[in-house]
């Protein structure tokens, strides 16, 4: 082959060597970037006046007089739309034409309506919050606002065979009734209706969900995510650790030790979701640890499962740690119990806790190992001490569960991004302090 | 697994009185008394030590007097690190290391079943090669020792650390921070801070192997010095493969060749008339 | 000898006394306490160890009332997956079997070019420097929960393939394949012409790449057109699941495969430059071969990783329990062994013990020994690759034979996620 070509293939291996690099780059910027750009909404966002008016009612937070100033002026803006809508029902019920066009449409139309601007004084239509309460972010006020001002109308098929739907002013549809001001109204004095400020709300940490996560926060799950990864660390550690200490500083070479690292590199393969069936059929069916799911029985499933972890870093660790200190404490009369514990472990702990932290991130994130175990979907925060009776709330199975199985997934996207970015900022949290003790431990060794 | 194998001792080596005399020796391991008339703190009979049947060091008989500096010389390799090892039982650490002979402590059979290797580590002490401070700080590092042995209250533990330290000429250097890391120290530092430990636990018997070796010049010096002062207070036998330092600080020389003791006695001797070829071959640097 | 008559004066040795041998009863003591904390230990270990065998029993236990009473064939041979149907219920799980097998094609097919290509990168291309910020990229992706790559495949990846899938197919493949195809034609044209003789090469040489260039821009050009046409009808499928399953494998295979690259060592290298190689050469004809073996196991690690995954497939692939037609049709939804077990779980009741239940022990069970055979098959993978590195070095070494050792752990600690 000629030089030159060679040449030019070596330039391009490496082109192809670097492209893959900045795919890879680059797929975590794509993964990350709208995690961060849309959780941040669920803290930092603008609430309009029926956020606060609901913070104030549930929480009691905010400023009374304040509200209640706010809470005048919202009336007079408000009350010309209840108004026409009053109107307007009034006249379906006298007209049996105007029935027969909007009957259908108009309840609706107003449930839509109140679920922006909130409704009037005693007027909610069901006990559920989202029918007592208008929108409370300015994002979903103008996504709901959209929908009011604008409708969708069917107008057959597309050339691939697809329904084609077509939006246009719902005002054109109301056109000549009593009602028809109201859409220009709203479209108008949007912002006045609802007062959108900027709010920094991070109670979303800790506050109760409501109504299936139309208002408040997601403080069970994290509470439950809490609870489960100290739950495992609590009965993985000790276990992982003196089996670290076992097998280096007691176990030599023999079958039975080969045996019980083929288990160990075993249970490190075992897929997630067969550690969740075992967990059901075990530690719930079986040794009736609690009567079905609860924090306990997740808590010892996922610490199985982070068991071969902490084994693997705290046998490294403790490799790790120079003879000459072993040495040293033998040669003054220190016994193998009395080195491993003054000598050994203090040297390797800094390894030790990497590995446990690593494990943290990892039990904290685990889904399919609590979805039989120890997940719910709703409930309140766990009191410590129903943690062995109760089943919890987790950020894990909750993102999960919000995104897929809520009646309404696409209007609290915020909820379920909050979530995410909540859970990824755990368990990079607990990744970068790993990091930077592994960095601390590499400055200290070297003096 | 750890433990040697205590193997094939004779039987008629029971446990004697401490005034062992050496008797003469078969030719081959040219063995003197290193001191007429002086008793044995330290002595080997019939000593090997094997390295999974592989022996490192063969049939050594020797007396090793209290209160003195011995050095043990030879090329590397020769089992000097090894013979002294086995005198605290540090070998017990390597799997697969087994003795056979006798080898004792002021006439105690140190390889019998019952030996408190924690007492026995405690009347012999021991520095190493390379400093090894424990990465804890220098208080600590010194405290290490009489904490495990049961002492407790923080004055008693300042008196020890404070003569120990004063002892190991390093007091001046650090008293003034003495609750940093002590590897923050300087090598030379480090090594006579790892005396100062094995000093704190007071033992009888100290054992040195090439502790100067990982050292410049100077500190090298300074442990020299140090060893200088200490004799008479310890009985020291100090491993070098430096004959000028073994001919600086030691008052007895033992010199080893591939396992073998082949010729013990006074220093000066051995560096100015020496009996056996081989020592003379090596002192006057035609191998090793 | 007088010397030391003289020195005799300042001897003055503290003895401490006290007797080195321990009496009768204190030596059985030490010795029964010592036993003790020794068969504590080992307890304590054996029962880490046991974890992994209780979970075999339970799953077996739970998984075998299914095969009692519905025999091997029908799991095995049928499509037919209706386990909830009261009267006569179904549980054919080939197509189940078949979804897992093709996202896990899919995923490696992601996975392992790119991982491989970017393990190459870090061991034998990139400074340093560099190399540090690449390394937490790495880490980062493989930290970052199942479920949130999940949440992203579902909520931004499907919607972006239903509505642009097409297009994205296209620049996608335009991306891919362009600069492969023009390195192609380069070396088939260089390769073509270089017996002719000198006079003829340069015109032949460039007739021969202009004539391939617009094969290739043809044949692109089809491809993309075909692709672009496509209109995916849903977003969450068997392409969307292998693309995100092939991201999360990527840090195990490039790191894994990086470790061996790096195990090759500096001595081969170096042999390959010496004689004139370039570093793609080296690369190509020395180092890959080498360290084969270790890419082999990063590959079956990367395996397991897609195979075992649950909440990703179970957000992106579609769920529906179907061979997709035609066989290789990557845009129709699928379902895997794993989302089956959560989804149909649910629906289960859980403790009286129907078929319904059994049934998702029983593809437990399935998924328990393939990957205990994957892991075995790592396992035996790496212990080769060090006898052969050991075999090349000669062995007792201590530097030689550590660093097999040490890259053996590594391995060990990537089969853990
Ligand atoms: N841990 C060990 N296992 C096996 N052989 C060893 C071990 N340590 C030392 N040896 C062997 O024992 C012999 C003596 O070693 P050593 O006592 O360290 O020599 P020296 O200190 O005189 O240089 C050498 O041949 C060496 O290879
Ligand atoms: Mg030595």
């Amino acid at each position: 082959m000629h030089l030159r070509t060679r040449k030019i293939i070596d330039r391009s291996a490496t082109g192809i060597g670097i492209l893959a690099i900045v795919v890879m780059t680059a797929a975590l910027v794509v993964l990350l970037a709208p995690i961060f750009a849309n959780g941040t909404g669920a803290f930092v966002f603008r609430g309009t006046a029926e956020f606060r008016k609901y913070q104030s009612d549930r929480f009691d937070r905010g400023d009374r007089e304040v509200l209640t100033t706010e809470k005048e002026t919202l009336r007079q803006v408000r009350q010309p739309v209840y108004d026409l809508l009053h109107k307007f029902e009034h006249q379906l019920k006298n007209d049996d034409d105007l029935d027969a066009r909007f009957g259908a449409e108009f309840p609706k139309l107003k449930r839509e309506v109140y679920r922006l601007i909130g409704p009037p004084p005693g007027e909610a239509l069901s006990r559920l919050e989202r029918d007592e309460y208008g929108a409370t972010r300015w994002d979903r006020a103008l996504v709901q606002a959209d929908s009011i001002v604008h409708v969708q109308e069917d107008r057959g098929l597309d050339s691939h065979g697809f329904s084609l739907k077509v939006e246009g002013p719902r005002a054109a549809r109301y056109k000549g009734t009593s009602l028809e001001p109201m859409f220009g109204y709203v479209e108008m004095h949007l912002a006045e209706l609802l007062r959108p400020q900027w709010t920094f709300y991070p109670q979303f940490l800790i506050d109760n969900p409501q109504d299936a996560n139309f208002f408040g926060g997601i403080g069970p799950a994290v509470l439950g995510t809490i609870y489960l990864t100290l739950g495992a660390i609590l009965f993985a550690v000790p276990m992982g650790v003196i089996t670290a200490i076992y097998l280096v500083e007691y176990a030599g070479q023999g079958r039975f030790i080969s045996l019980l690292r083929t288990c160990i590199s075993t249970l490190a393969g075992v897929p997630s979701i067969v550690f969740g069936l075992f967990g059901l059929a075990f530690f719930i069916n079986t040794i009736h640890v609690s009567p079905s799911k609860s924090v306990l029985a997740g808590s010892l499933t996922l610490g199985l499962l982070i068991l071969p972890t902490i084994i693997r870093a705290s046998e490294e660790a403790l490799r790790a740690v120079p003879l000459a200190y072993k040495e040293a404490a033998l040669s003054l009369g220190a016994g193998q119990w009395r080195t491993i514990l003054t000598v050994i472990l203090p040297a390797a702990l800094p390894g030790i806790l990497t590995g446990i932290i690593i494990s943290m991130g990892r039990a904290a994130g685990e889904t399919a190992p609590i979805i039989f175990t120890a997940a719910v979907s709703v409930g309140l925060g766990v009191k410590p001490w129903e943690v062995f009776t109760s089943p919890t709330q987790a950020l894990s199975w909750n993102i999960y569960n919000v995104s897929t199985e809520h009646e309404a997934v696409d209007q609290i996207r915020h909820v379920q991004y909050g979530m995410v970015l909540t859970l990824v900022v755990l368990v990079l949290a607990l990744n970068l302090t790993a990091v930077l003790l592994r960095a601390r431990i590499t400055r200290r060794l070297s003096g | 697994m750890a433990s040697s194998a205590v193997a094939e001792r004779p039987k008629k080596m029971t446990t004697s009185v401490p005034t062992t005399r050496p008797t003469s020796r078969s030719p081959e391991t040219p063995q003197t008394p290193a001191v007429a008339g002086e008793v044995s703190h330290v002595a080997a009979e019939g000593f090997h030590v094997l390295y999974g049947g592989r022996p490192a060091v063969k049939s050594v008989t020797m007396n090793i007097p209290p209160g003195r500096v011995t050095a043990i010389i030879g090329p590397s390799g020769c089992g000097k690190s090894t013979f002294l090892r086995a005198i605290n039982r540090m070998n017990d650490l390597i799997p697969g290391c087994t003795v056979q002979g006798r080898l004792a402590l002021d006439g105690q059979d140190l390889y019998v079943p019952q030996l408190d290797v924690v007492a026995l580590r405690r009347k012999v002490g021991m520095v190493f090669q390379k400093p090894n401070p424990f990465p804890k700080s220098i208080f600590d590092n010194v405290a290490y020792g009489p904490r495990i042995h049961g002492i407790s209250s923080r004055t008693h533990l300042s008196e020890i650390v404070e003569q120990s330290l004063s002892r190991a000429g390093l007091w001046d250097e650090v008293k003034d921070r003495q609750h940093d890391n002590a590897l923050r120290l300087s090598g030379g530092q480090q090594q006579r801070l790892c005396i100062a430990r094995a000093l704190a636990v007071d033992p009888e018997v100290l054992l040195m192997d090439e502790p100067a070796s990982a050292l410049d010049p100077r500190s090298t010096a300074r442990v020299e010095e140090l060893i200088d002062e200490l004799s008479g207070q310890y009985t020291i036998i100090i491993v070098t493969h430096n004959m000028q330092q073994a001919a600086r600080v030691s008052e007895l020389t033992a010199f080893f060749y591939e396992g073998e003791l082949i010729e013990f006695g006074p220093t000066k001797e051995i560096f100015t008339k020496p009996r056996q070829e081989k020592t003379e071959a090596y002192i006057t640097g035609r191998f090793g | 000898m007088t010397a030391f008559g003289q020195t005799s004066g300042k001897i003055s040795i503290r003895r401490q006394g006290g007797s080195l041998v321990l009496g009768q009863r204190a030596d059985r003591l030490r010795h029964a306490v010592a036993l003790l904390g020794r068969l504590i230990l080992l307890a304590i270990a054996s029962s880490s160890a046991l974890a992994v065998l209780f979970i075999f029993y339970f799953i077996i236990r739970d998984a075998i009332p299914f095969f009692h009473d519905n025999g091997l064939r029908e799991f095995f041979t049928s499509t037919h997956w209706y386990p909830s149907n009261a009267a006569a219920p179904e549980f054919g799980a080939l197509a189940i079997f078949y979804g897992t097998g093709m996202v896990t094609v899919g995923a490696i097919v992601v996975a392992v070019p790119l991982g491989v290509a970017a393990a190459v990168c870090l061991s034998d291309v990139l400074p340093f420097s560099v190399r540090q910020w690449v390394k937490p990229t790495v880490e980062i992706l493989a930290a970052i929960p199942s479920v949130v790559y999940g949440f992203f495949a579902l909520v931004v990846f499907a919607p972006l393939l239903q509505d642009k899938g097409g297009q994205a197919l296209s620049v996608a493949t335009w991306l891919l394949f362009g600069p492969l195809a023009a390195l192609a034609i380069l070396v088939v044209a260089d390769v073509s012409c270089g017996r002719l003789r000198e006079r003829f090469r340069n015109p032949a040489r460039a007739a021969v790449m202009i004539l391939l260039t617009l094969a290739a821009l043809a044949g692109l050009w089809k491809l993309s057109a075909a692709l672009a046409a496509i209109h995916i009808s849903s977003g969450t499928n068997a392409l969307n699941a292998s693309i995100i399953l092939g991201v999360m494998a990527l840090p195990t295979i490039v790191s894994v495969s990086e470790d061996a690259l790096t195990a090759a060592g500096r001595e081969l290298r170096e042999g390959s430059y010496a004689l004139g190689a370039t570093r793609a050469e080296t690369i190509l004809s020395v180092i890959i071969p080498a360290a084969s073996s270790g890419i082999m196991a990063a590959v079956i690690l990367g395996i397991m990783r897609a195979i075992g995954e649950t909440m990703v497939v179970l957000m992106a692939s579609g769920n529906a329990a179907q061979i997709p037609q035609p066989w290789y049709n990557f845009l129709s939804p699928v379902r895997t062994m794993t989302a089956t077990i959560v989804s149909d779980m649910g629906e289960a009741d859980q403790t009286t013990g129907s078929s319904r239940y059994h049934v998702l022990f029983a593809m437990a069970l399935c998924l328990l020994v393939v990957s205990f055979l994957a892991n075995l098959a790592s396992e035996w993978v790496v212990r080769r690759t060090v006898a052969k590195i050991s075999a090349v070095r000669g062995t007792g070494g201590g530097d030689a034979a550590s660093r097999p050792q040490g890259f053996m752990r590594r391995v060990w600690s990537w089969i853990g996620g």
